[in-house]
């Protein structure tokens, strides 16, 4: 009965959508099962050559190979994890960071509450991408640095919105009576704060995670993705620093198809994001 | 009125002294010794012995105290002094500036075409708003938008310089040619800018086209409007006179605050079409480990972006003094 429910709703949710967004939201689903089942979808190694330098796209190698002989669906498939690690992980780490923040500036209010406001219309006014090379030229990137780096910059949405929501919520009365009953701070946080705020958050992680694939796609392209994991932005930088690849054939597959692997992703989200925002929040819808 | 601009020029000084800080601190906070890493870039570790250690700690002044450290780094950059490459052998200053001017042309082209071609496209879409060509030019103006300007780059670069031949592949110029006079010098640098400048204004126009699109839209409604239309002026009198204007306050604000966005944009366009301008530098400054090199342009684009913010903030309370200290900057 709960999973039937649980369906439906979730059938429902998916009716809410416009065209482009259905089609974004199965393209995406597409991606998702094939960063979890990359080892299997492809009969080649990632890491390793399995064939000879750059051959055209055939029947052993669907999608061709790099300059190394590394099968290039091999390393789609796996640049699919890459991307999505780096998403999630970047939102998930931003929206509990800045969901405390959020919190505890909001609940204790003072001078917490002023340093963290400052911190915020710092960070805003913050050239991100120069501040991101720069740490990720600096810390060496590695898989890690990178989410940390894109984290430092993606958590002031959701603080801001949890700050908000907590000091509207702070001023209830049935929040009053429960710290009349001698509620802690904590309890109120577990008990009323995260459930209100949570809905908002999970909204604001897909919107963090498409900005965060988005720029790690970014960095990756300048060179500044971890060499040990592939990810597209990365594949597309190395193919493009092959000496000359215009003046032969290899671009036709080597660049074009981590393009179009990057470019089906970011298209995706941006319709995802476009519908979750007028769903969320109607009156900006036209 | 004054107290709050006050506000705001104290706040974008703080934040260019951490953007400062934060460029004295990494090197220092980064794990091993500066000559480890500089001796490192040839693959072999060189062994240095104390004594040259020594030597190289007071050449550099890393023997002195921190703050005296960073008081003198912060007199350098006063004296517009970023250091010395070690890639380059040459001043970080002097190499910067034989860069910036392309990244600027770039940048500047980019917000004048995409300025008035963003709200022309809006104004029209405004004015036939709810058919299919208002529709088609919102759906496929925001998609672009929302892909980021590398990934657009990439696909033109594809289509017209590597298929179609029609644009080079790489550079600002030609090499080895002489020009036979000052048009053909010009026709052969908008000919390499062309394709750069295309792909950051298609990726920019959204913004632009939504803001005009909607003030033109609200104006539309203004009885004014109904005044002048029944004067008989022109539709393109009206546009130009009577709609525009009132919505330039918006679209001038936006321009100067996605300033920061752009300069982003072009860094990473530079490296797709192989531009020479800074943010192809920064990426073979990163690629040679050249520390010194990519900390300078870093400071550099930081303040111009921060500038860039400052200016919209201003300009915006200067015009429209109901705005509020702390209304919400959306990003």
């Amino acid at each position: 009965m709960e999973l039937h429910l649980k369906i439906k709703s979730a059938i429902n949710a998916f009716k809410k959508f416009s065209l482009s967004g259905k089609l974004g939201l199965i393209l995406i689903l597409l991606i998702l099962l094939m960063a979890i089942f990359a080892p299997w979808l492809s009969p080649h190694p990632h890491q390793r050559s399995s064939g000879s330098a750059l051959i055209p796209p055939d029947s052993e190698h669907i999608l061709g190979t790099d300059d190394l002989g590394i099968d290039l669906w091999a390393q789609i498939t796996n640049g699919a994890r890459i991307s999505l690690l780096v998403g999630f992980g970047t939102a998930l780490l931003a929206a509990v960071g800045g969901g405390i923040m959020g919190i505890v500036a909001a609940y204790k209010g003072g001078l917490i509450d002023k340093i963290l406001m400052r911190l915020i219309d710092i960070m805003m006014v913050m050239p991100d991408l120069p501040v991101m090379i720069l740490l990720a030229a600096f810390f060496g990137p590695s898989l890690f640095n990178i989410i940390l780096v894109l984290a430092i910059f993606s958590w002031i949405r959701p603080a801001r919105i949890v700050r908000s929501q907590v000091l509207m919520l702070k001023e209830q009365s049935y929040i009053k009576s429960a710290e009349s009953y001698g509620a802690k701070s904590w309890y109120l946080i577990r008990k009323h704060f995260l459930p209100e705020v949570s809905p908002l958050l999970a909204v604001s992680i897909i919107r963090l995670s498409s900005r965060a694939i988005v720029a790690e796609a970014g960095l990756s392209f300048l060179g500044l993705g971890d060499p040990t994991s592939r990810s597209w932005g990365l594949i597309i930088h190395h193919a493009l620093n092959f000496q000359g690849i215009y003046y032969t054939s290899f671009w036709r597959w080597w660049l074009l198809y981590p393009w179009l692997a990057l470019t089906i992703l970011t298209v995706s989200l941006a319709f995802i994001g476009r519908d979750l925002e007028r769903i969320v929040d109607p009156r900006l819808g036209n | 009125m004054k107290k709050v601009r006050g506000m705001r020029v104290i706040e974008y000084l703080l934040t260019v002294l951490v953007i400062v800080t934060l460029n004295f601190a990494l090197p220092r906070a980064m794990p091993g010794d500066p000559f480890l890493v500089l001796s490192d870039v040839e693959e072999e570790a060189a062994v240095l012995t104390e004594e040259q250690r020594q030597y190289y700690f007071e050449l550099y002044g890393l023997d002195r105290p921190m703050h005296k450290q960073y008081l003198s780094y912060l007199g350098d950059l006063l004296r517009g002094d970023l250091g010395h490459s070690i890639y380059y052998n040459e001043s970080v200053t002097t190499i910067i500036l034989r860069r910036l001017p392309w990244t600027l042309f770039l940048v500047i082209s980019t917000v004048i075409l995409r300025t008035i071609i963003g709200s022309l496209l809006g104004s029209i879409s405004a004015w036939c708003r709810g058919n299919f060509f208002d529709q088609f030019l919102f759906f496929n103006l925001i998609t672009i938008s929302e892909i980021p300007a590398f990934i657009t780059g990439l696909l033109i670069l594809f289509v017209f310089s590597a298929m179609l031949g029609l644009f080079p592949l790489a550079g600002a110029m030609s090499h080895f040619t002489t020009y036979s006079n000052w048009w053909d010098k010009l026709l052969d640098i908008l000919h390499h800018a062309f394709l750069p400048i295309v792909t950051l204004t298609l990726a920019r126009l959204g913004g632009i086209y939504l803001l005009a699109r909607n003030s033109v839209v609200s104006v539309i409604q203004k009885d004014y409007l109904l005044t002048a239309q029944a004067k008989g002026l022109s539709k393109g009198r009206i546009l130009l006179w009577h709609i525009l204007r009132n919505a330039m306050l918006p679209i001038v604000t936006r321009t100067f605050l996605s300033l920061g966005s752009l300069v982003g944009g072009a860094i990473l366009v530079e490296n797709v079409f192989n531009y020479p301008g800074l943010g192809l530098l920064m990426q073979e400054a990163v690629n040679v480990h050249d520390y010194t090199l990519i900390q300078g342009i870093f400071l550099v684009v930081a303040l111009f972006v921060l500038i860039a913010n400052l200016m919209a903030d201003l300009i915006y309370k200067h015009f429209d003094p109901r705005i509020e200290s702390n209304e919400e900057a959306t990003a």
